[in-house]
């Protein structure tokens, strides 16, 4: 089962990360998966809200702190908090919603799936979680891959569902800016303040979460998978091989300190290279190293810049091409076969890779097990370009997806639905996360060492489907038993938090103008043009001029009266 | 042999005999040859249907060419814009590179890879073992229903910088070679591919011409003393030529269309200029970028254009009185 099929969605956020690699390997992107923040349409339309407003239309914060977790959040810096991590289930989970759930409505769904999707005909998981919650939801999960392709055709022909789910970093192909009012079902009324503590649950997910689903003052997006430690990857090594090999990544700083290892590791006659790709569709992974923004910074001199038009993207071309000239770096990788990338680390040709931070669960180490039973995963220690500055890594929008009501749906229909969702955002340790994210006991699941494991039924019957509707804040739980992944996942995390950065219009949803939607392509192309060696560095800074004038500069303007008048979300 | 000409509906010479019925037909009233024809209208209506709902409908969604297309507006609600895309689309670079890149790569297929089925038919039709022929039909056939992304992945696990090739080469210290990544090579390289691919099912209409050539020609020509080259230029060939000519018609009026799938799958392999044909751009400019009235416009001017080509290319066959897509 991939990794996207789990029922348990482990660290929410990392799932972005995930997903964006799969919009890699698919080439799909407009731009960078990450510029999750900014849509709209033609010039600048409805979108962008200011602090306060933003501020009113939250939902009221009641955490929920019932379950003690095993390892505790730790706060770091700039908002960032890590999960709580358990590791093991509450043998007595309490309930957290009591009395009738919904009033026996049908609602049509739509929801990506990246994984086999389940039949829906006589899934016993998903009846009994319809029947926990009094009424009907209609799951129809898409493929995951294609889901920024199906949607438009659902809009064009006014075919929306009830409730349909919408990732963050299709915000800006779709327009969605133009379509939260005209489609969608304003939320502000039902949950603005206190109003939200009539569905506790709810009220449970942090306010930074809700943030990134206010449009225009009014907030339209259901959370999923809410979490304040989004980051978009991990640089990721073979700690079982390297250890093997004698050598140690322990006191690495700098970027040179990875690039190190690219002689030492790769032996190309035994098919085994140091290195898969460690940039990242339009840099999305290796701005980490370089500590640039990957959508909009602030230069020294208190100007707007591109990520385009920073000194680390030049650093990071100019370091990544070494690696790829030497031969250090996987043919297939440079290759773009990307779909591969985890077989390859699984079966030890590569041994140091970037990845979402969701590849690394209990799922990740069966199959890596599978391939190489003394397989571990680790994550190398943060980085910095030169090694004397403090390492960096980006943190995310509060939550990465969120869902959607249609408008046409009555007031009534709409508590219903904010009463399912709240039965949906039950928290880990509770009955109903169980029944949510595993169906019933004996049926799908048995409980093993203390936390529950799909058994064959369960397998082909539960897949992440309700999750992205609504959900609780993430937790970091053990998966197939390998309950140490989930702890040094903790530990990574909790000293991640501690090196956060806010980027430039956090948690905002911007509706940037869309005739400038297609002028990154031209430079991402020329991006893996200069990465793989087949141009100079020089068309890399004729295509971002190129890019300037196309609209690149009109779009700093843009930003700059957003600046000025909204703010910057830091 | 016989089942397989019989899937390979054969056009030319063997139709000569079922057309020449026609006039008469014609003259009949329609409701007569409507009961008549009855069973052959119900097998095709599928078909029509499919392409009616597939093919010819679509073809209104072409006037979102000349409006600024928004999905929540939808086709009535869009505003009009004459033809400002095509005012851009022709005022831009890479608009244009892709098209030379689809010409030349199209121009390389049609030197590289037409003539391949027809030799291969020559070939298998000259094996006289039926259990032979069978199975290397069967072998030749199976990669037409490979996709695409399966298709290059083969390729990469060969040929690709860590496959079997460069394995070998490497441990024997004789270097590497690059194929799958240099742009250079890549128009040969999809050539290649298409060939491995489709090569051994375009040879099903040529078995089925060949098949319909009248044996007795050869046995008159052996009797005649004919060695096998002068039956083959003298009778084979000339039973083909109907038929050859009708796949260059098509292959001609298709010219703009080189492989979508198979240039996105291998797009970051070689960089955008050497794999950014008409179809790819229609799809990052067009359909990525939410930009669906540029890449409608990229799309029907690819279709106009082909339209002209396959009315020319029939022109031509007509000129060497050749039937071509119909008969005149």
């Amino acid at each position: 089962m991939p990794p996207e099929a789990s029922p348990s969605l482990p660290h929410g956020l990392s799932r972005r990360g995930l997903l964006s690699a799969a919009a890699v390997a698919v080439g799909a992107t407009v731009a960078s998966p990450l510029l999750s923040a900014c849509s709209g349409k033609k010039s600048g339309g409805p979108g962008t809200t200011s602090k306060s407003d933003v501020d009113r239309a939250l939902p009221a914060y009641l955490a929920n702190n019932s379950v003690n977790a095993d390892v505790p959040s730790v706060t770091g810096v700039n908002g960032a908090i890590s999960d709580p991590c358990f590791l093991s289930y509450p043998t007595s989970p309490v309930t957290t919603v009591s009395g009738l759930v919904g009033s026996g409505g049908s609602y049509t769904t739509m929801t990506p799936l990246w994984g086999a999707i389940p039949a829906s005909s006589g899934n016993a998981y998903y009846a009994t979680v319809n029947k926990a919650i009094g009424a009907t939801l209609k799951l129809q999960p898409s493929d995951g891959n294609t889901y920024g392709d199906a949607l438009p055709p659902v809009f064009a022909a006014n075919k929306l569902p009830d409730w349909i789910m919408i990732p963050g970093w299709l915000n800006v192909q779709l327009n969605l800016g133009e379509a939260m009012t005209t489609q969608f079902a304003d939320l502000t009324p039902y949950l603005a303040g206190d109003k939200a503590k009539q569905y506790p649950n709810l009220a449970n997910v942090p306010p930074a979460a809700w943030a990134a689903g206010v449009w225009d003052g009014k907030l339209y997006g259901i959370p999923s998978y809410p979490s304040a430690a989004v980051f978009n990857g991990a640089y990721f090594y073979r700690k079982d091989l390297l250890d093997s090999a004698g050598v140690s990544v322990t006191g690495f700083k700098s970027a040179d300190d990875l690039a190190g290892l690219g002689k030492e590791l790769t032996n190309a006659k035994g098919g085994v290279w140091a290195f898969d790709d460690l940039f990242g569709q339009s840099a999305a992974y290796v701005s980490q190293l370089f500590q640039f923004p990957n959508h909009w910074g602030i230069d020294g001199s208190g100007k707007l810049i591109y990520k385009y038009e920073t000194e680390g993207i030049v650093e990071a071309l100019n370091w990544y091409v070494k690696l790829v000239k030497a031969g250090y770096v996987h043919p297939d990788a440079i290759a773009n076969n990307n779909q591969n990338a985890k077989q390859r680390f699984w079966s030890g040709k590569v041994l140091i890779q970037v990845d979402g931070t969701g590849a690394w669960d209990g799922l990740d180490a069966q199959s890596g097990v599978a391939a190489n039973p003394g397989y571990v995963r680790q994550a190398l220690p943060l980085l910095s370009p030169d090694g004397a500055k403090p390492p960096t890594i980006e943190l995310g929008n509060g939550a990465a997806m969120f869902s959607y009501l249609n408008k046409k749906l009555s007031a009534a229909q709409i508590k219903e639905c904010l009463a399912i969702a709240n039965y949906l955002a039950a928290p880990y340790g509770s009955a109903e996360w169980l029944k949510v994210n595993f169906g019933d006991e004996g049926v799908d699941y048995t409980m093993k060492d203390g936390n529950p494991v799909l058994n064959a039924q369960g397998n082909k019957e539960v897949a992440t489907t309700f999750q992205f509707l609504a959900c609780p804040p993430a937790a970091t739980v053990p998966k197939n038993g390998f309950t140490q992944v989930a702890k040094d996942y903790a530990a990574w995390q909790g000293d991640a938090v501690k090196h956060a950065v806010k980027p430039l219009f956090f948690d905002m949803n911007i509706a940037e103008p869309s005739q400038y939607s297609a002028i990154n392509k031209p430079v991402d192309d020329t991006i893996d043009d200069v990465r793989f060696g087949r141009k100079p560095i020089s068309a890399f800074t004729d295509a971002v001029d190129t890019w300037r004038k196309q609209g690149g500069d009109a779009l700093r303007t843009f930003y700059d009266g957003i600046r000025s008048k909204y703010g910057t979300g830091q | 042999m016989s089942a397989i000409t019989e899937d390979g509906a054969a056009p030319g010479a063997s139709r000569e005999a079922a057309r020449a019925g026609a006039p008469a037909a014609r003259r009949t009233r329609w409701w007569v040859r409507l009961r008549r024809d009855r069973s052959l209208l119900i097998m095709t209506a599928p078909a029509v249907l499919l392409l009616a709902v597939f093919t010819y409908v679509p073809i209104a969604g072409n006037v979102s060419a000349f409006q600024s297309y928004d999905i929540y507006q939808g086709f009535r609600g869009s505003a009009w814009v004459g033809l400002t895309n095509f005012v851009n689309l022709f005022g831009d670079r890479i608009f244009w590179h892709a098209f030379e890149n689809t010409l030349v790569i199209s121009a390389v297929q049609l030197i590289l890879y037409f003539p391949i089925p027809i030799v291969l038919a020559l070939l298998l039709n000259s094996v006289l073992n039926s259990r032979v022929r069978s199975f290397v039909q069967a072998v030749v056939y199976l990669p037409h229903f490979f996709s695409w992304v399966l298709v290059v992945t083969i390729f990469q696990e060969m040929l690709g910088g860590a496959g079997v090739l460069n394995t070998i080469l490497r441990r024997h210290g004789l270097g590497v070679w690059n194929v799958m990544t240099d742009p250079t090579t890549f128009k040969y390289l999809v050539t290649a591919q298409a060939v491995w691919k489709e090569a051994g099912w375009g040879i099903i209409v040529f078995l089925a011409a060949l098949a319909a050539v009248d044996q007795s020609l050869y046995e008159a020509a052996a009797a005649d003393g004919a060695n096998r080259w002068r039956r083959l230029w003298h009778i084979t060939l000339p039973g083909m030529r109907g038929v050859i000519v009708l796949m260059l018609v098509l292959r001609l009026g298709n010219a703009l269309t080189v492989g979508f799938e198979q240039m996105l799958v291998q797009r970051q392999a070689v960089g955008r200029d050497a794999s950014e044909v008409l179809d790819t751009f229609s799809y990052y400019y067009g359909v990525a970028a939410n930009n669906f009235s540029y890449g409608a416009a990229a799309g029907l001017f690819k279709g106009v254009l082909s339209l002209i080509l396959v009315l020319a290319a029939n022109r031509l066959a007509h000129a060497f009185g050749e039937d071509g897509l119909y008969r005149r």
